[in-house]
């Protein structure tokens, strides 16, 4: 299994801290990741930032990224602090 | 006269109580603009070399910018600048209260203090006049209650036990924001002063009112509908980045042992936003609003921000939020500095493990702290050395290799060990290791939606560069850090999360490019005659129009560098050398994860590219020609009048 972590506004719009998934790739993630939570989500996820195993994969293979069983996906927004 | 000026200083000696206004150079004002840059030279320029920074003879500085009350978003601040007691060297802390405003509403803007009375004074400004009162009733009270007592409606600038005890950490108070770093307190409590309220109703002349105004709209526009300071942080404050740095292990953990922290959750800005937040606070005038409004004992109080949930909770392995938002109300009470206590308390707790120091303070044992801040405050027991921070506990019990220190200012909530960029700006920061004066790159490492390997130190010199040269002409114009968020435009993120192509361009602009952004900085301002874009940095047209002067991209980049080098030339003249660049053995030495041989902070691969970067020696000194295209001049640029009533303290 996969786990999912949900940060920030993706948090709250999901109404949930994160889910579990047997994705097999970033890609599969993030679309079960839309259909699970509707539209206002899935919008916000095309500005996410996706760390695999705390890792930025945007520049490497993205949402062709292989996933494996253990492996932790976090989906932040644009976010701004300090 | 240029827009944005009130075209007064007013300097006070609290020694002879003589008091003076004079009006700066054209030209000084054209060069150092306002806020830190001209702090910077203002201190440069009056301070005696090698003076103790808790005797009478150092100089307080307030300063203002041009956009300071002028009615721009994000851009009320005012700065203190001053000689660090706690390092020695120059310090310009920010801050985000209302005192700034006010003190050009009276007429001013700047204030500069030297001497020391004789007895705790308060100093009265409006535009009637002004006095130097009596504060023996009010000597004592902690920040808050003292606001209170003083007039309504006033701007207010204070110290709490903290600074009026020497804490080298204490913090001058505005509201309830902080100029917290360096002991800028503990300046104000060794002049006995132990506040300032300026009041009036004059008005900051702008000089192209339409097209202010105009910028302003815009700027606002733009700030409400990026997902960053629109969305994510006005909804969660600055304690957004808790679960950020925790997944990309720049959390600092156990004194900066490890960069992650299992409990992090429970203290992230996502809880305090969930469990406790009543309403969104913000500096004076700031459509942001990032600050937190909490409740604590059924009284509304201001949340902890990012930097004090991180070094009162992970590093101290404490995960009780409500011990956080409790601590971090004292700590602000008693007017000290939350990063130093969060570091000094961490390092305590690991000296403890290792035998050096005799005491019950441990890591995740939460109920000895509140007693302790109280001590240190008070100078109490183990509390009075605490009082003197890291490098001097180091110094006197050992563990210097894990005391968390740069120039003997502690570090700030970012483990550099996962984002090497920032450990370089730790390690060259004028006042130390402060992650504004660092230029945060870690926001293009770590924690910001488009980074760049953060273990790589290829390009980071020029990263660095960068983003340390535009923080610091955006801070001396009046404008928050936060304000920077719009560098990335929300354009630009949506393309980058498009596809892995265009990422990877981005990236490697950033990160390859780094080295040519770098190299290019170096160029005098009239080779980037072009105007900066207003949806990356609104912050330059709205400035250019409320003082009238022209700014280019290169101008406004010229202002950061030379504020940059200016800084430098202060601390190499009070004795800093390049040797000073440096960081704790644990962050060079040790690795952060066994598992990943680059996480730790190889300085030696970025150091002499960055002073290369900065027209410097290798010694990290900048060289004649440097000083001579940033027109920084040795020759005191203020008036004889003014340099003789410093010279008489």
């Amino acid at each position: 299994m996969v786990e999912v972590k949900l940060f920030a506004s993706l948090r709250t719009v999901a109404g949930e801290k994160g889910f579990l998934t047997d994705a097999a790739s970033v890609g599969e993630l993030l679309r079960e990741a839309a259909e699970r939570y509707g539209e206002d989500f899935a919008k916000r996820l095309q500005i996410a930032t996706v760390l695999v195993n705390g890792k930025n994969i945007a520049h490497l293979r993205w949402k062709r990224t292989r996933l494996k069983d253990g492996d932790v996906v976090s989906l932040f927004p644009p976010l701004a602090g300090g | 006269m240029i827009g944005g000026y009130m075209g007064k200083v007013l300097q006070v000696d609290l020694s002879t109580g003589a008091i003076e206004s004079y009006s700066l150079p054209e030209r000084m004002l054209e060069l150092y603009v306002g806020n830190k840059g001209l702090g910077a030279r203002l201190l440069y320029d009056l301070l005696p070399p090698m003076t103790d920074p808790l005797s009478e003879k150092n100089v307080f500085i307030v300063t203002t910018a041009p956009l300071t009350g002028a009615g721009a978003p994000s851009s009320n601040r005012f700065n203190i600048t001053t000689k660090s007691p706690l390092t020695g060297a120059i310090v310009n802390s920010n801050c985000g209260g209302n005192f700034g405003v006010f003190l050009k509403r009276a007429g001013y803007d700047s204030l500069i203090i030297t001497g020391k009375a004789s007895k705790p004074v308060y100093l009265k400004i409006n535009e009637e006049g002004v006095s130097i009162e009596d504060a023996s009733e009010l000597w004592g009270l902690d920040t808050e209650k003292i606001q209170e007592k003083l007039t309504a409606g006033t701007g207010k600038l204070v110290i709490g036990p903290a600074g009026e005890n020497l804490v080298k950490y204490a913090a001058v108070f505005s509201q309830e924001r902080a100029a917290g770093r360096g002991g800028v307190g503990a300046v104000m409590g060794s002049k006995n002063l132990k506040a300032v309220i300026a009041g009036g109703k004059k008005r900051v002349p702008v000089a192209h009112k339409d097209k202010f105004k105009d910028a302003c709209r815009k700027w606002r526009q733009l700030s409400r509908e990026h997902p960053a300071t629109g969305e994510e942080l006005p909804r969660f404050g600055t304690s957004i980045f808790v679960n950020k740095c925790n997944a990309t292990h720049t959390l600092p953990t156990r004194n900066f042992l490890h960069g992650s922290y299992d409990e992090a959750d429970a203290v992230s800005g996502e809880t305090l936003a969930e469990k406790h937040l009543i309403k969104n606070i913000g500096c004076y005038g700031c459509p942001i609003a990032c600050g937190r409004q909490v409740q604590l004992h059924g009284k509304n109080i201001k949340g902890p921000e990012y930097e004090t949930v991180g070094l009162f909770g992970p590093n101290l392995m404490n995960a009780d939020l409500k011990a956080i938002i409790e601590l971090n109300y004292q700590a602000d009470l008693l007017g000290m500095d939350t990063i130093s206590l969060g570091n000094t308390l961490g390092f305590v707790m690991e000296a403890r493990e290792k035998g050096l120091i005799k005491t019950d303070l441990a890591f995740g044992k939460i109920d000895r702290l509140s007693r302790t801040l109280d001590d240190i405050a008070y100078r109490r027991g183990l509390g009075d050395d605490m009082a003197e921070g890291v490098r001097f506990l180091s110094q006197k019990y050992g563990g210097e290799e894990f005391a968390l220190h740069v120039k003997g200012m502690e570090l700030a909530s970012y483990e550099p060990r996962g984002a090497v960029g920032q450990g370089l700006g730790y390690a060259i920061g004028s006042r130390g290791g402060c992650h504004i004066a660092a230029g945060y790159p870690i926001y293009l490492e770590a924690n910001g939606p488009i980074t760049v390997d953060p273990l790589a130190t290829t390009g980071k010199p020029g990263l660095v560069v960068l983003n340390q040269t535009t923080m610091e002409a955006v801070s001396t114009i009046g404008c928050c850090i936060f304000s920077v968020y719009m560098f990335l435009p929300k354009a630009l993120l949506e393309l980058n999360a498009r596809s892995p192509l265009i990422s990877k361009i981005v990236r490697s602009t950033f990160l390859y490019g780094g080295n040519i952004i770098g190299k290019a900085l170096s160029w005098p301002a009239w080779t980037l005659p072009v105007p900066a874009p207003f949806f990356m940095l609104p912050q330059v047209q709205t400035h250019a129009h409320c003082t009238g002067e022209r700014y280019t991209l290169g101008k406004m980049m010229e202002l950061g560098k030379r504020v940059v080098s200016m800084d430098r030339i202060f601390n190499l003249r009070e004795g800093l050398t390049g040797a000073d660049d440096t960081l704790p053995k644990r962050l060079t030495d040790e690795l952060q994860r066994a598992e990943e041989p680059r996480s730790k902070v190889t300085l030696s691969k970025m150091l002499p590219k960055y002073y290369n970067f900065r027209g410097w020696t290798p010694a990290g000194v900048p060289r004649e020609k440097t000083l001579r295209t940033l027109q920084i001049e040795e020759e005191p640029m203020l008036p004889q009048t003014a340099m003789g009533a410093a010279s008489t303290v």
